[in-house]
This record gives structure tokens, C-alpha cells and sequence, in this order.
């Protein structure tokens, strides 16, 4: 074999053993759940054998995952129409106007966003319960809300920012007022901004558990994160149903994933970077 | 232009001054970004900020399920912080669980993103896009499914590693309850952050990788220098701003994983020997409620937090080129 061989099927097999490591959990959730019995094993999980959508049917009717669904649901699309509304403001008066304190509220919300959930759930724990917002899914949006507002208003800054101020300007010239430009120019332009921000929240918002977890002790206002809880036991669990319920929750976040992944990278590098 | 209006010339036969309108165009114009700010400045400081003044503020009481009812404080200064300092399960099992785990979870990510980002590197652009798409997979997967997909592959009783090293020899049949040890407790948990987590350090790196000019290399192959050296001496002075931040940033993650040990069998507080400074807050404070005691811990983590956070800072603000 030559150099140049050895180095192709190296690089070749590194590559194959990336891909089984990366790949092997999702691969092996979605084998488990199309396994025909309760009691599956791990071996048999691997090629199920008569692969059926019992699992699925059973975590969606009888274990309540519809309720989680429509939970979940209704929960992420409140965060996703409240953060991208706060978030486009906000960036629009941080990236289109000079102000002072601009680059003081910049480092603040970027400061807040390191704040750790677990400092926050004490807290935000405790002025639920005397809001009488425990087991509201309304109190758990607000809160989702706040959690991926910092996040979305520095990436939908790039957005804002990339206009350039000769459209803005161009449309005063034209007569129009301040709020007339927002709207029928910079708002048009940041569209595909607000959509990539907005996915970004559904992620959060889809996937947050432990204020879920805190919040939520009535098993009707479970989210899915919290409700896939229910298959674990402590002595066994119904891996079946667990891994079909797990199926159900990370396609959509998947497929939202592949299609913002570009924006997230740069949102999270770019973003935290650019002073 | 500020003096079209001349507001100081006297003129007898001027015409009574017309009131002037409360805002004027600039005033407005001022005024407008803090009026858009307001909406998001106020949900960030009452969800965000208020509570943490509020966590503050509760680390300093004792405060527990009857103060909740009667709303009255019981301020006991640093009596929770004297406590949880001089607990002797702080120094031996929460904080090295949560900082050791870090620094261990965080290098082996940074790692092995960056070995995968060479990889990438060396691929032709299709293939690379590819394995991209396939490694992203790994980052969409949701905290909470991700870590019940790794429970399912570790299942002590039918789990298909048990099954596996059974199948060779390795382990008897009575099996091994690697949950209930903490090392190998930490050491799944530690797969399962590696696993989420380097495909953020693959594609930053991999990006900044792009960005390095050729002729470096070029340079570099000239003067004699080996892979390992154009990697020591070119491509890590290059990208220390873009390591910088993926160490820092997956530091602030892997300081704060919650569901990651939560949810393994022992994490939910059952054992307490497997328990991270963010779990144990939450047990003492949403389930044993005693809030004060609670509180404290979260306020150290949060203080942990706080100081990686301020060497982020400076690593960002320091290097002018990323500006």
C-alpha cells in the first residue's frame, strides 16, 4: 500500500467511525421504538425483527401523549410569537440607532443569557406559586419567553444590522414615517431572520425541562419533556413506548435543527463575538 | 442643524410663540429606541433579572413553606452559606461533581470537536456537507430524549452494553450497577455532553479552519514542519480566539447540566452520591423547600458561573480582530 492508500483508508475509516458514534443513539431510538414487545432487550431492539407502531400508539393514546403534544405545542408557539416580537424591537434599536448605554444593554443582555436556569427556578418558582401560575401554561410561555429573548435578540441583530442604511434612508426620501419603514422595509428584509430566531425559541421552549418540571405537577399541563418522564420506573422501564414518545419529540426538533443550523452556528459565534 | 428655530432673538413684532409640541421630531427620534427596548428590557429584568436579586435575597434567610403562607422573612444572615461551606458534602461530592466534571466534560469535547473538524477539513465539499448534516443530528437531539436514549444503551438489566459484555466474557451474570457508581456515573454522563456537544465545537472550528490562509501552511511545509507542528504553530495561534470561545462557552454548559443527571437512574436525588451543584440546589429547594439553604447553593453556582463568564468577556472584548 502506498502513502497516499493508507492515508485515504484511514481517513475513510475515521469517518465511518464518526459517523456510527454520531448517529448510533438516534438510530438505536428509532429501532427501540418500533419493537413488537414490552420487554424488549437491548439485542433484539437493535434489528427489530417485526417492527409494528404499537409503541406509538400506545404512548399517544393511552399514555397521554396527544395531552403533551398539544401542551407543547401551545406553549412553544406562544414563546415563538412573543420572543421574535420583543426580540425584533430590540434589535432593531440596538443595530439601527446610536444611543448612549447601546453597548451597556448589549453586554447586559448578553450577561443575563449566562445566568444559570438553575439559580432562576427557586425564584421563579415561588412568584408562580403566589401568581397562581403553577400548572399555567400561559406562566410557563412568559417565562420561555424571557429565557430565549437574550439569545434571539443578538442573533435577529445581525439581521437588523445587514440592512443597509441607504434602503432605510431611501424610504424617509419617499415620505415615509419611521414606522412605515419598519414595516414595509426593514420588516420584509428581516423576515428570514425572524423565521431562524423563531425556530430557535420553538427549540427551547419544545425541549426546556426542568421549569417544566417545577412548574408542572398536574399530569394535563405536562409538556412533552416532562411527560416522557412517566415511562421510567424504578425498578423497570417500558423502553418500547419511552424510545417511540422520544421518536415523537425530536423529529420535529431535528428537522427544525437541519434548517437553522447555519444561522445558529454563526448566532452563537458571531454574535457573542461582534462588539 | 440645531439653529433654524433661534430661540434667543428678541423681536417685537414676532407673533405669540405657538406652544411647543411636548416632544419634538429629535426628542421623539431619542426616545424611540427605549421605547422599542422597553417591552424586552422588561420581561428580561422581571424574569430574569428580578429573580436573581431574589435568589440573593433568599440565600439570606430561612426560608421555608410557612414563610410562603405568612409572607414574613426570617433573615439569618450568612448562617446558609456558613453552613453549605462548612458541609463537608460540598467539598467532597457536589462541587467536585460539578467543577471536575466540567473541566473533564469540556476538554474531551473541545478535543474531539476539534480532531472531527480536521477531519472535516480534509473532505471534499460535498462529503463534508454531508457528515455535517449527520453530525448535527447528534446537536438536535434534546436534552431529555438524548439522555433516556443513553439510560435505554446502559440499561443495567437489559441494556445492549450489559448484553454486549456479557456476550464477551466481560462482565458475569450478575451484572454491574454502573449507575450506583459515581466514576461511571459520571463517566455516561460524560459521553452523553461529548455526544450533544461537539458538533458545536466541529462546525465553529472547522469555520475558523476555512478562514486560515494557505500560504501559512504553504510557509510552514517549506521550513520543514510536520502535521502536529503546522497544527501547534500555525492553526492554534490562528484560532485561539475561536477556541477561546467554544472552551468557554461549552464550560458555562457543562458547568450548569441539570436533565443530563436528573434524569439517570439515582440522579433525582435517590443517590446522593451522584448529585451536581444544580440538582442538589433544586432538591433542597423545590422538593425539600427549604429555600434559603437552596437558594445559597444556586448562588454559588451562579457565582462559579458569573467569574467563567467574565473571562469570556475579556477573551471577546480583548481580541480587537473579532470586534
Amino acid at each position: 500500500m502506498t502513502r497516499r492508500t493508507r492515508w485515504m483508508l484511514g481517513r475513510a475509516l475515521a469517518v465511518a467511525a464518526l459517523l456510527a458514534f454520531t448517529l448510533f443513539p438516534a438510530y438505536f431510538m428509532v429501532a427501540s421504538s418500533l419493537a413488537s414487545s414490552r420487554s424488549v432487550t437491548g439485542t433484539e431492539a437493535l434489528l427489530p425483527a417485526e417492527p409494528t407502531l404499537d409503541n406509538y400508539r400506545y404512548a399517544l393514546t393511552e399514555a397521554g401523549f396527544l395531552t403533551y403534544l398539544g401542551n407543547s405545542l401551545l406553549v412553544a408557539v406562544v414563546t415563538v410569537a412573543g420572543s421574535a416580537l420583543l426580540a425584533l424591537l430590540a434589535a432593531v434599536a440596538v443595530s439601527r440607532f446610536r444611543f448612549r448605554l447601546r453597548t451597556t444593554v448589549l453586554v447586559m443582555v448578553l450577561v443575563v443569557q449566562m445566568v444559570p436556569l438553575e439559580a432562576l427556578v427557586i425564584p421563579l418558582f415561588l412568584q408562580a406559586s403566589s401568581l397562581g401560575m403553577l400548572n399555567s401554561l400561559l406562566g410557563l410561555s412568559v417565562v420561555y419567553i424571557a429565557l430565549s429573548l437574550p439569545f434571539a435578540i443578538w442573533m435577529l441583530r445581525g439581521f437588523t444590522a445587514a440592512v443597509p442604511a441607504e434602503v432605510e434612508e431611501a424610504a424617509y426620501i419617499d415620505g415615509a414615517s419611521w414606522p412605515r419603514m419598519f414595516w414595509s422595509v426593514l420588516l420584509p428584509l428581516v423576515a428570514p431572520g425572524l423565521v431562524a430566531t423563531g425556530i430557535f425559541s420553538f427549540i427551547t421552549a419544545w425541549n426546556e425541562f426542568l421549569i417544566a418540571f417545577a412548574f408542572m405537577d398536574d399530569a394535563d399541563t405536562y409538556t412533552v419533556a416532562v411527560g416522557l418522564r412517566q415511562f421510567f420506573g424504578q425498578n423497570t422501564t417500558d423502553w418500547g413506548a419511552m424510545m417511540a414518545a422520544s421518536t415523537i419529540i425530536t423529529v420535529p426538533v431535528m428537522l427544525f435543527f437541519l434548517f437553522v443550523q447555519r444561522g445558529l452556528v454563526s448566532g452563537l459565534v458571531q454574535g457573542a463575538v461582534k462588539g | 442643524m440645531t439653529a433654524t428655530t433661534t430661540p434667543g432673538r428678541p423681536s417685537a413684532a414676532a407673533p405669540p410663540p405657538r406652544p411647543r409640541p411636548l416632544l419634538t421630531r429629535r426628542r421623539r427620534r431619542a426616545l424611540l429606541p427605549w421605547a422599542l427596548l422597553a417591552p424586552g428590557l422588561a420581561v428580561l429584568g422581571g424574569l430574569l433579572l428580578y429573580p436573581l436579586g431574589r435568589v440573593l435575597w433568599l440565600s439570606v434567610q430561612d426560608y421555608g413553606l410557612d414563610n410562603i403562607l405568612s409572607g414574613e422573612t426570617d433573615f439569618n444572615g450568612l448562617e446558609n452559606y456558613a453552613e453549605l461551606l462548612s458541609d463537608g458534602y460540598l467539598w467532597r461530592v457536589a462541587l467536585p461533581n460539578t467543577a471536575l466534571f466540567a473541566v473533564v466534560a469540556v476538554g474531551a469535547t473541545v478535543v474531539f470537536g476539534t480532531l472531527v473538524a480536521l477531519l472535516l477539513a480534509s473532505l471534499r465539499p460535498l462529503a463534508r456537507t454531508a457528515v455535517i448534516s449527520c453530525v448535527m443530528i447528534a446537536w438536535a437531539m434534546p436534552a431529555v430524549t438524548g439522555t433516556y436514549v443513553w439510560v435505554w444503551i446502559f440499561d443495567v438489566d437489559r441494556g445492549i452494553v450489559r448484553q454486549g459484555l456479557e456476550a464477551a466474557g466481560v462482565l458475569g451474570p450478575d451484572g454491574l450497577n454502573w449507575f450506583a457508581d459515581r466514576l461511571l456515573f459520571y463517566g455516561i454522563v460524560t459521553l452523553n455532553i461529548v455526544h450533544h456537544g461537539f458538533p458545536f465545537v466541529a462546525v465553529t472550528v472547522l469555520a475558523g479552519l476555512l478562514t486560515v490562509p494557505r500560504e501559512l501552511y504553504e510557509a510552514a511545509l517549506i521550513d520543514g514542519a510536520g502535521a502536529w507542528q503546522r497544527f501547534r504553530h500555525v492553526t492554534l495561534p490562528v484560532l485561539r480566539p475561536v477556541f477561546a470561545v467554544v472552551t468557554i462557552l461549552s464550560t458555562i454548559w457543562d458547568f450548569k447540566v441539570f436533565a443530563q443527571v436528573f434524569l439517570m437512574p439515582g440522579g433525582d436525588g435517590a443517590n446522593r452520591e451522584v448529585l451536581n451543584l444544580g440538582v442538589w440546589s433544586y432538591l433542597q429547594g423545590i422538593v425539600q423547600r427549604d429555600y434559603g439553604s437552596g437558594a445559597a447553593v444556586a448562588v454559588l453556582l451562579t457565582l462559579l458561573l458569573l467569574a467563567i463568564t467574565l473571562v469570556y468577556l475579556r477573551s471577546l472584548f480583548r481580541d480587537e480582530e473579532l470586534r
